[in-house]
């Protein structure tokens, strides 16, 4: 620790920390442009210039650490006649816009010239003109005018994200901020750019001209688009949302987002958004569709008796909704017939579940068939966060596919889903031989052959045994992970931790409100409709169709049931077996809790109104119980209850009881194809307008060298997969991280193509399929 | 007696007086009272020579009125079709005329001198959207008789 003074007040602090972040901790306030914590020094704007005592000039706050007996002066005259230089340096060339620049009112420029900068400026000469409102990309523009050089931008995509797409272009005054050859920036946390500006440089699309910080308001909530649950800002005007802005906590988030999450926010505006209800293929008033569920229900209830309505929870409620329906069903439904809808089979107990601390702490980190640069881009950058401060750290990729990639990389154990928890557990098997657990484990899957040599299986289990701090993502593909996982935790010595990286965004949120998470659940609740033992089926933002992977099961649950009520934001491919479609209000438009993939509690805001007919989980279930004459009373359950501070208590993790592992069904034949389905956050829930031309219709992917044999370009193309079913076209690209003979598709996709690629044989192109 | 006379006769006297005596009081509406040149009426929206609007819908007038009567939304013009100097411009701009306290601070902040405060003060409407005044209304301020 160090000692210094900073303007009469002593401060201590670690060693290396910079003169503005010491300054910062009593509270002092030294103006800084290119200086970001994150990002580390500098030394380009040139604004923190402060006075340390026996120095012959002043130097920049942001590039000097601190030393022992320093004493810093952040005021007097040498350092205001030197801020004023600055930035009367810095403004020759600011083309002073102000008035119709969006920055305006909230631009560090604005605020530093105010408090510390010259009156006026004394260059008379002509002012250099460049690209005003250029694009970055479809969502980013640039205005080189404005642009202070403070490389935020530049450095934030290039050393932080790894995917230098700006970059900084010709010489002295001249020198701007640029796309690599002017080609649009592909990578998805652009966005961030914005947030970093510190002037107005970087600017949103969407959000062009929309609003002042004077007549918007800010709403602190969270992304909903992935389990990450990204802590941001809506910033809502008139009632609509118009903007999405990291919302940093300290010590503990930088407030990054990703693209799909800062600017994927339009659904509650999309033109396909649900307005009206809906009944037997008509539109009618909200409180006869009301009405008449009520009346299905009552019917329902009085032939069959008790048990048989079942819902379905799924889509971006809050806990406290989740909660609300729970005891709808039980106390007015009489059913205790509630499940949420899962597209894996996976489940993680809460006790194994890790925090985004644990990725902070990491030495070593396994990805279980999730990349997670595509299903939770946020974490990524925090393993980035991790890379950069740690540069050793161990990155692993364990799945059907490769999961590391340029940005994080690492070493790939190319597995089949079904085959990852025996390839644990023979990893743990082969260094730990004597370990009773570990016997248990391999005890059924004995003489399974992986197709990994032992030399690999005993590096692997080595490296899982050695790890001081072990973190895994896992995605719930292969639901006897669950248990290798909990052995895992047990055999070894050091932190181990998951993080599940599956959906629904606020699952555990719905499990806290007493809503059974397993796949099982809904899997039975399905079967029951189907059989006829559940008569009325209640789907409350689940998309049975998109979202459950057995297809046939739903799709017969669906014919099944006498009636089917879903409450949607956008139209489900359910529709053609819906009886009553509710419009439901969402995030944004409710207030309350959500628990992310760390199982850490966070509030969203409600900030705008629900549009049309559209109205809150609470007013269904409240209107509802009436209906029923039914005095509808709050109880004092609580999602914080159970909680310290904003994290879920763990439990104590306990290994479970019956530790054997299914043996996968065999193998298809070389040359077959196979299907595998990964998360992918553009694909994923709700669409988006503003992100459409981000979105690619060629979701599918294949190997490179499948694609050279179909004749694919890189942008993508139509290919014909036949199936067992018959023939259906699919649109892929080419994707170095899938393997040959195998085709990729998003989970949960919104093109209706992707539902329909049971038993793939085998892919070709449109114009060779033989004429039936 | 006496004493009443006279009172009715000083009384009558001063109204005599008066009668004859210049009025403070004019015959609205056939004719209008001039005021000072800076007076400070309903807004009014400016365009340059061009024919182009000033404004370019920056908001200050908003930020700074203390009534919050002002509020303006800003778009991008199309390529081409320029409605205000620059690119940007005000899609809504509105005075509650019932809000204003006509301080004239809107005016002050405008960085454009779009917003200007006309002498025009015969405001009256008979229903209270009526005097909201909105965009196309300000662009073509009335004259005063």
């Amino acid at each position: 620790m160090i000692r210094l003074t900073i303007d009469g007040q002593e401060v201590t602090v670690p060693e290396g920390t910079m003169i503005v972040d010491a300054a910062a901790r009593l509270g002092i306030d030294v103006p800084v442009y290119c200086y970001h914590q994150a990002l580390g020094p500098l030394g380009a704007c040139r604004m923190c210039l402060v006075q340390v005592e026996k120095m012959p000039k002043l130097v920049t706050g942001c590039t000097t650490a601190v030393t022992e007996g320093m004493v810093v002066h952040t005021q007097g005259e040498a350092v205001e006649k030197g801020r004023k230089g600055v930035l009367e340096f810095l403004l020759i060339n600011h083309p002073l816009d102000c008035p119709v620049c969006d920055k305006g009112g909230e631009c560090y420029l604005q605020d530093y010239t105010f408090e510390y900068g010259p009156g006026r400026g004394r260059f008379q000469e002509p002012k250099i003109q460049k690209v005003k409102n250029g694009p970055i990309n479809d969502l980013v523009l640039i205005d080189q005018e404005r642009c202070v050089l403070c490389q935020r931008c530049v450095r934030f995509m290039g050393e932080y994200v790894g995917e230098p797409h700006l970059l900084l272009e010709g010489r002295g005054v001249e020198t701007v901020v640029t796309t690599v050859e002017h080609q649009p920036a592909t990578s998805q946390f652009t966005g961030n750019v914005i947030d970093l500006c510190p002037v107005g440089a970087l600017l949103s699309a969407p959000y062009y001209h929309k609003g002042r910080p004077w007549n918007i308001e800010r709403h602190s909530t969270i992304c909903p688009h992935c389990p990450v649950g990204c802590s941001s800002l809506a910033t809502t005007r008139e009632s609509h949302i118009i903007r999405m802005e990291g919302r940093p906590v300290p010590d503990r988030d930088w407030g990054w987002l990703c693209d799909r999450g800062r600017f994927g926010y339009d659904f509650g505006y999309h033109p396909e958004r649900i307005t009206d209800s809906w009944v037997q293929q008509k539109t009618t008033s909200a409180a006869q569709a009301t009405r008449d569920v009520a009346e299905w229900m009552q019917r329902t209830l009085t032939q069959y008796g008790s048990g048989s309505i079942g819902f379905v929870l799924g889509g971006h409620f809050t806990a406290e909704e989740a909660h609300l329906l729970r005891r709808f069903a039980h106390d007015v439904a009489h059913t205790d017939h509630i499940a949420m809808v899962r597209d894996v089979k996976g489940y993680l107990p809460l006790s194994l579940n890790g925090t985004f601390e644990d990725v902070a702490q990491a030495d070593a980190v396994i990805f279980v068939g999730v990349d997670p640069y595509e299903a939770v881009p946020v974490v990524h950058l925090k393993l980035r966060d991790r890379l950069h401060h740690f540069p050793q750290l161990q990155v692993m990729g364990v799945g059907p596919r490769r999961l590391t990639r340029e940005t994080m990389p690492g070493q790939d154990y190319l597995i089949d889903a079904e085959d990852e928890a025996i390839f644990f557990a023979k990893a743990l098997a082969s260094r730990l031989p004597n370990d009773s657990r570990v016997q248990a484990l391999i005890a059924s899957i004995q003489d399974y052959s992986l197709p990994v040599s032992d030399a690999d299986l005993e590096v692997f289990g080595q490296k899982l045994l050695d790890a001081q701090h072990l973190t895994l993502l896992w995605d719930g593909e292969n639901s006897d992970m669950a248990t290798v996982l909990s052995v895992l935790a047990d055999v070894r010595e050091n932190p181990t931790a998951v993080l599940p990286t599956f959906g629904p965004v606020n699952w555990r949120g719905y499990e806290q409100a007493g809503i059974d998470p397993q796949y099982a659940a809904v899997e039975d609740l399905l079967t029951k409709v189907r059989n006829g033992d559940i008569h009325m089926l209640v789907l409350w933002g689940a998309d049975l169709l998109r979202e459950f992977p057995d297809r046939k099961l739903a799709q017969q649950a669906l014919e099944k049931a006498d009636y089917v009520v879903s409450a949607q934001v956008v139209p489900p491919l359910d529709m053609p077996y819906i009886d009553a479609l509710l419009p439901v209000a969402t995030w944004g438009e409710v207030e309350g809790t959500y628990v992310n993939m760390e199982g850490r509690l966070s509030i969203g805001a409600a900030g705008v109104q629900p549009p049309g007919q559209a109205r809150p989980t609470r007013s269904y279930v409240v209107n509802w119980a009436r209906l029923f004459r039914q005095e509808w009373q709050d109880d004092a359950w609580d999602v914080f209850d159970n909680a310290e501070g904003d994290v879920l208590i763990r439990a104590d993790a306990a290994v479970a009881s019956e530790i054997t592992l299914t043996r996968p069904a065999t193998k298809p034949a070389d040359g077959v194809w196979t299907v595998i389905q990964g998360a992918w956050v553009v694909e994923n829930g709700l669409p988006s307008e503003i992100l459409e031309p981000r979105e690619t219709e060629f979701v599918g992917r294949i190997s490179p060298d499948d694609a050279a044999r179909l004749q694919i370009g890189a942008e993508g193309g139509y290919v014909q997969a036949q199936t067992s079913e018959g023939s259906v076209l699919i649109a892929v690209r080419p994707d170095p991280a899938i393997m040959e003979h195998t085709l990729w598709i998003p989970r949960g996709s919104r093109h209706d193509w992707a539902q329909h690629l049971e038993g793939v044989l085998t892919l070709m192109r449109p114009e060779e399929v033989p004429s039936v | 007696m006496f004493e009443g006379i006279k009172a009715m006769a000083q009384g009558l006297g001063s109204t005599f007086k008066a009668l004859g005596a210049p009025r403070d009081t004019i015959e609205y509406p056939e004719k209008r009272r001039e005021y000072s040149p800076r007076f400070r009426g309903k807004h009014m929206l400016a365009k340059d020579a061009d024919g182009h609007e000033l404004c370019v819908g920056c908001g200050l007038c908003e930020a700074v009125c203390p009534a919050h009567a002002i509020r303006v939304v800003a778009a991008e013009a199309e390529e081409g079709k320029a409605v205000s100097w620059t690119n940007r411009y005000a899609v809504d701009y509105e005075v509650d005329l019932i809000r204003c306290i006509f301080c004239g601070m809107c005016e002050e902040a405008c960085p454009t001198n779009a917003v200007r405060l006309t002498p025009f003060n015969e405001l009256a409407a008979s229903d209270r959207l009526d005097m909201i005044a909105d965009k196309e209304e300000l662009l073509h301020p009335p004259v005063r008789k």
